[in-house]
C-alpha cells in the first residue's frame, strides 16, 4: 500500500466516463414506427388473412378501450403522475350503469356512471394534490376501494343489460365501430390539448421539474387535479363501452387494465421520470401490442407462448428505443 | 509519531484549462493550516486531490515522506486522510450511531454488531464532549449537530489528517464556536488539519499557518501571527481589483416610491428587522456568505417565504405575496440559485423554458398557445441576450452551456415584462465571458426601468454589477455601500467582520 504503483492504479478507477447530455435528432416516434411496420410486414408474410381492412378493424376494436384510457394515462405520466385505479374504475362505473339500467332507466345509469368517473378522478386528485400523497400509493388504494365497491353494487354477480348495444357495436362509417371512433376523438382531442394549450405545456413542465414549474407560476395542483378528472371520465367512458359490447357488466371486468395502460404508455416513449412523451407515441405503442396479439392468434400460437412473446417484444421495443436515444446523442 | 502531509508541484487541468499551476503545500501534525482564496482559486480542487477524489496531472503527494503520484478515496482513507465536505454527506434516515460508522459498520460473519456500533459512537461523541441521542435519525437534528456527526464519522477511523471545506458556511455563531473547539481538540491530539474558509475572522481564531491561492498559484504562505488582515485581503483579491469596472451611475432617477421596499421585515430564522429599498432603474446587491440570509430575502420577495414581521411594498403599496404565481402577477421575477434543480426544465426545448411564465399572456383566450408564438418569444431574446445556441427554438435546454442556460432563464423574465427582478447567485457555474454578458444584460434591463435585487456571495459580482450594496451577515444588514465605496476590499473586510 505504500508503493507508488498501487496508489496510482487505484486512482484510475476514479476517472469515469463523462455523462453526455441527450440530444435528439431523430423524431421521437420514428423508431417505434419502424418497429410497427416491421411487425406488420412479418405477419403479412406469415398469414394470408392478416392484411385486410376487416382484420385491421379487429385490431383497432381490441385496443379501443385500453386506448381511451391510455391517452389520459400518457398525459398523467408526462406530468410525473400515475393512475393505477383505472381497471377498478372501469368495472365500478360499468356495474353501476348496469345496476341502474336493470331497474328501468338506461339514461340514469349512464348519467351515474359518468358522475362516478368524475368522482373517482376528484378523489384521486384530492389525495394527490391537497393531501400530498404520492399518486402511485393513492391510486393503489382507490384501485382496491373501487374494485370492492363494484363487488358490493353487483353483489359479486354479473349484471346483464339489454337495449344498450349501440355504443359498443354500431358501425356508422366504413364499417368502423363506435369505440374505435371514440378512441380516435379522445386521442385527437388530447393530442391538441397537449400541443396547443397552456394546460398541456404545464403538464410537461410539472413532469420535467415540479420545483421550477412552481417558480414560473404554473398552478400545478389545479392542473394535476384536472388530469385525474379526465382520467376518471375516460374510465367511465371505457366502462360504458365494455357494458355495451358485452351486454353485461361484471365486477371482475378490466382486471389488470392498469398494466396494459402503463405498458402502452411506456412503449410509446413517455419517460417514467416525467416531462417526456407524446399521445401519438402511445397510439403507436398500443398498435404494436394490438398487432402482435392479433398476429399471434392468426398464426395459431399457443396462448401460453403468446404471453412470452409479448414480454419479449416489449423488452425488444424498449431496448430499440434506448438504442435510438444513444445514437441520437453525440 | 510526527505525521506530515505535503504536496510538491501539483498541477491539474480541466478541459484544457490549467487550474493548479504547480502548488506546494505543507500540513504537519498538530497544526491548523488555513487555505484561503477566491471562488475558483483552486482550493477545492487541491484538497480533492489530497482526499483521493481526483488524480493530479503532475506533481506528487507526500505522506510521511512517502511519495505518491496520486491517491484514490480508499487509499487516502487508509493513510488516515479524511475530508468533511461543504455539503452534508450523511444518510438522513439512519440514526446518529449508524451514521458515525457509515460504511464501516462492525460486522461478524456479515451480521451487524449493534452493541459495538453504539459503543463506538458513544465513545467518539464522548471524546468530542457532545451529547446526542444515538438512536435519533440525523434528519431530525439541527444542521450544526449533523455536522458534528460528520466530524465524529471522520474520527471513527484512524484519522491523521482532517480536511474541512468551509465547515461554518451553514452554521450559527454558537455552532461555529463549538466547531472551533473540536478543531483545537484535534490539533492537541496531533491531527494535521487543513481548513478552507472565506471568513478572515476564523483564520485569526484557529489557524496556525495560512496559505493563499489565487488563480491556481500559491501567492502567500506564512504564520498567521505575523500577517495582518490587510495583507491577507490584498493577497486574496490581488491584481484583479484593477480589472473590475464599476457600472455607470444610473440615469436620472424617477421620483416616486421605490419599486421594492422592505420595512422592518423579518422571516423566521432567516432574517430580522430588515429595511431595504430598490428603485426602478437601480441594481442593488445583497452581499453575504451562504447562510447570511441574502437568498432568503429574495425568496421572501417572491412569495416563497412568508414574512413573520414587517411589511413588503411594491411601488409604495403594501403586498402580501403568498405564492410565486401571485408574485409573477405583481410583476416580480426570480432567478433561483440552483439552475438545474429549481430553474430549468432540462429535457424540454429552450423556447418552452423561456416562455413558461408568459404562457398566460402569449396564449389566446388564456389557453391556446402555438409553438410558433413560443418560438417568436425565444427569437425576441436570442440575439438581445447573445444566447449562443443552434438558434433553434426546439433545441433541448440541457444541451446549452451553463452561461447560455442562465441567459435563457433571464430571458424568461424579460419576456414576462417583470418590473422587479430578483437574482440569486446569477453567475454561479458560469464562465467568465458569459458572466460579462449577463452583467451587461442586467445593466441594460435596469436602464430600461427594471428594479434589480441581486443576492450574491461573490464580491467581484457586486463591484461590477451593483449601484448600491447591503452587506449581510447572519440575517441582518451590517452596512450599506454606494458608488466608489463599493470595492472588493471594503466588501471582504465588512463581511469578514
Amino acid at each position: 500500500m505504500t508503493t507508488d504503483g498501487a496508489a496510482s492504479s487505484g486512482a484510475s478507477a476514479v476517472a469515469g466516463p463523462v455523462a453526455t447530455a441527450g440530444r435528439r435528432r431523430i423524431p421521437e416516434t420514428a423508431a417505434l414506427m419502424v418497429f410497427l411496420i416491421a411487425e406488420v410486414i412479418f405477419f403479412w408474410i406469415k398469414s394470408p388473412v392478416f392484411f385486410a381492412w376487416d382484420n385491421f378493424l379487429n385490431i383497432l376494436t381490441a385496443i379501443a378501450v385500453t386506448g381511451i384510457i391510455a391517452v389520459p394515462g400518457t398525459m398523467l405520466l408526462i406530468a410525473g403522475q400515475f393512475d393505477l385505479s383505472v381497471g377498478s374504475a372501469v368495472a365500478f362505473t360499468g356495474v353501476l350503469m348496469a345496476h341502474y339500467a336493470t331497474e328501468g332507466d338506461i339514461r340514469t345509469g349512464i348519467f351515474l356512471a359518468i358522475l362516478a368517473g368524475l368522482g373517482i378522478g376528484l378523489i384521486n386528485g384530492f389525495f394527490v394534490t391537497v393531501i400530498g400523497v404520492n399518486a402511485i400509493i393513492t391510486t393503489l388504494a382507490t384501485l382496491a376501494v373501487f374494485r370492492g365497491l363494484a363487488e358490493v353494487v353487483s353483489d359479486g354477480q354479473s349484471v346483464s343489460v339489454t337495449g344498450f348495444d349501440a355504443l359498443g357495436t354500431n358501425r356508422p362509417f366504413f364499417d368502423i365501430p363506435v369505440p374505435v371512433i371514440i378512441m380516435g376523438v379522445v386521442a385527437l382531442g388530447l393530442w391538441a390539448v397537449m400541443k396547443y394549450t397552456v394546460f398541456g405545456r404545464s403538464m410537461y413542465a410539472i413532469g420535467a421539474n415540479p420545483v421550477a414549474a412552481r417558480l414560473v407560476g404554473v398552478r400545478s395542483r389545479r392542473a394535476i387535479m384536472v388530469a385525474f378528472v379526465i382520467s376518471g371520465l375516460a374510465c367511465a367512458l371505457g366502462g360504458l363501452i365494455l357494458v355495451s359490447q358485452l351486454g353485461s357488466a361484471s365486477p371482475l371486468t378490466a382486471t389488470g387494465l392498469e398494466l396494459s395502460v402503463v405498458t402502452a404508455v411506456i412503449l410509446g416513449g413517455a419517460s417514467l421520470n416525467g416531462g417526456r412523451g407524446t399521445i401519438q407515441g402511445t397510439l403507436i405503442g398500443l398498435l404494436i401490442i394490438g398487432v402482435l396479439n392479433n398476429g399471434l392468434v392468426l398464426l395459431g400460437v399457443d396462448p401460453f407462448w403468446q404471453d412470452v412473446a409479448r414480454g419479449v417484444l416489449l423488452a425488444a421495443a424498449v431496448s430499440f428505443d434506448q438504442l435510438r436515444i444513444r445514437l441520437g446523442a453525440t | 509519531m510526527s505525521f506530515r502531509l505535503q504536496t510538491r508541484g501539483i498541477r491539474k487541468s480541466f478541459g484544457g484549462v490549467e487550474v493548479l499551476h504547480g502548488v506546494d503545500l505543507d500540513a504537519p501534525a498538530g497544526s491548523v493550516l488555513a487555505l484561503l482564496g477566491e471562488n475558483g482559486a483552486g482550493k477545492s480542487t487541491l484538497v480533492k486531490i489530497l482526499a483521493g477524489g481526483q488524480p493530479p496531472d503532475a506533481g506528487e503527494i507526500l505522506v510521511d515522506g512517502t511519495a505518491y503520484s496520486s491517491l484514490d478515496p480508499v487509499s487516502a482513507r487508509g493513510l488516515g486522510i479524511t475530508m468533511i465536505f461543504q455539503e452534508l454527506t450523511d444518510a438522513p434516515t439512519l440514526t446518529v450511531a449508524e451514521n458515525i460508522s457509515l460504511g464501516q459498520w462492525p460486522r461478524r460473519r456479515g451480521i451487524v454488531q449493534w452493541g459495538e456500533l453504539r459503543r463506538r459512537a458513544a465513545r467518539i461523541l464522548d471524546e468530542l464532549e457532545v451529547e446526542l441521542d444515538l438512536d435519533a435519525p440525523v434528519s431530525t437534528l439541527r444542521i450544526g449537530e449533523r455536522q458534528v456527526v460528520e466530524i465524529a464519522r471522520a474520527l471513527s477511523g484512524e484519522t491523521r489528517c482532517l480536511i474541512l471545506d468551509e465547515p461554518t458556511a451553514a452554521l450559527s455563531h454558537q455552532e461555529a464556536t463549538q466547531l472551533f473547539t473540536f478543531v483545537r481538540q484535534l490539533r492537541e491530539r496531533g491531527v494535521a488539519l487543513i481548513y478552507i474558509t472565506h471568513r478572515l475572522d476564523e483564520v485569526g481564531l484557529i489557524a496556525d499557518r495560512v496559505q493563499i491561492l489565487r488563480d491556481g498559484d500559491e501567492v502567500l504562505t506564512g504564520e498567521v501571527a505575523k500577517l495582518d488582515r490587510r495583507e491577507l485581503v490584498s493577497a486574496m483579491v490581488g491584481r484583479t481589483v484593477d480589472d473590475l469596472r464599476r457600472p455607470d451611475a444610473p440615469a436620472l432617477r424617477l421620483s416616486g416610491p421605490p419599486a421594492l421596499r422592505f420595512r422592518h421585515a423579518s422571516s423566521g430564522d432567516a432574517f430580522a428587522d430588515l429595511d431595504l429599498e430598490v428603485d426602478a432603474g437601480e441594481v442593488v446587491a445583497l452581499y453575504g456568505k451562504i447562510g447570511s440570509g441574502t437568498g432568503e430575502v429574495a425568496e421572501a420577495a417572491f412569495g416563497l417565504r412568508p414574512l413573520s414581521g414587517g411589511t413588503m411594498e411594491l411601488d409604495g403599496e403594501a403586498v402580501t405575496l403568498s405564492s410565486p404565481t401571485k408574485a409573477i402577477d405583481a410583476g416580480v421575477g426570480l432567478l433561483p440559485a440552483d439552475r438545474q434543480r429549481q430553474g430549468a426544465f432540462m429535457v424540454r426545448p429552450v423556447a418552452e423554458n423561456l416562455s413558461a411564465p408568459s404562457w398566460p399572456r402569449l396564449a389566446r383566450f388564456g389557453q391556446l398557445i402555438t409553438g410558433r408564438r413560443e418560438a417568436a418569444a425565444y427569437r425576441r431574446w436570442h440575439d438581445e441576450l447573445h444566447i449562443r445556441s443552434r438558434d433553434e427554438p426546439g433545441q433541448v435546454f440541457a444541451t446549452l452551456s451553463g452561461g447560455n442556460q442562465q441567459k435563457v432563464l433571464l430571458g424568461r423574465w424579460l419576456e414576462c415584462r417583470s418590473r422587479v427582478l430578483l437574482l440569486i447567485e446569477p453567475t454561479r457555474g458560469v464562465d467568465v465571458g458569459a458572466r460579462q454578458e449577463i452583467y451587461r444584460s442586467v445593466r441594460s434591463l435596469a436602464a430600461g426601468g427594471v428594479a434589480v435585487l441581486v443576492a450574491t456571495s461573490d464580491h467581484e459580482e457586486v463591484v461590477q454589477l451593483a449601484d448600491r450594496v447591503a452587506v449581510m451577515s447572519r440575517g441582518a444588514i451590517l452596512e450599506t455601500l454606494e458608488g466608489d465605496d463599493v470595492t472588493s476590499e471594503r466588501l471582504a473586510a465588512t463581511a469578514g467582520r
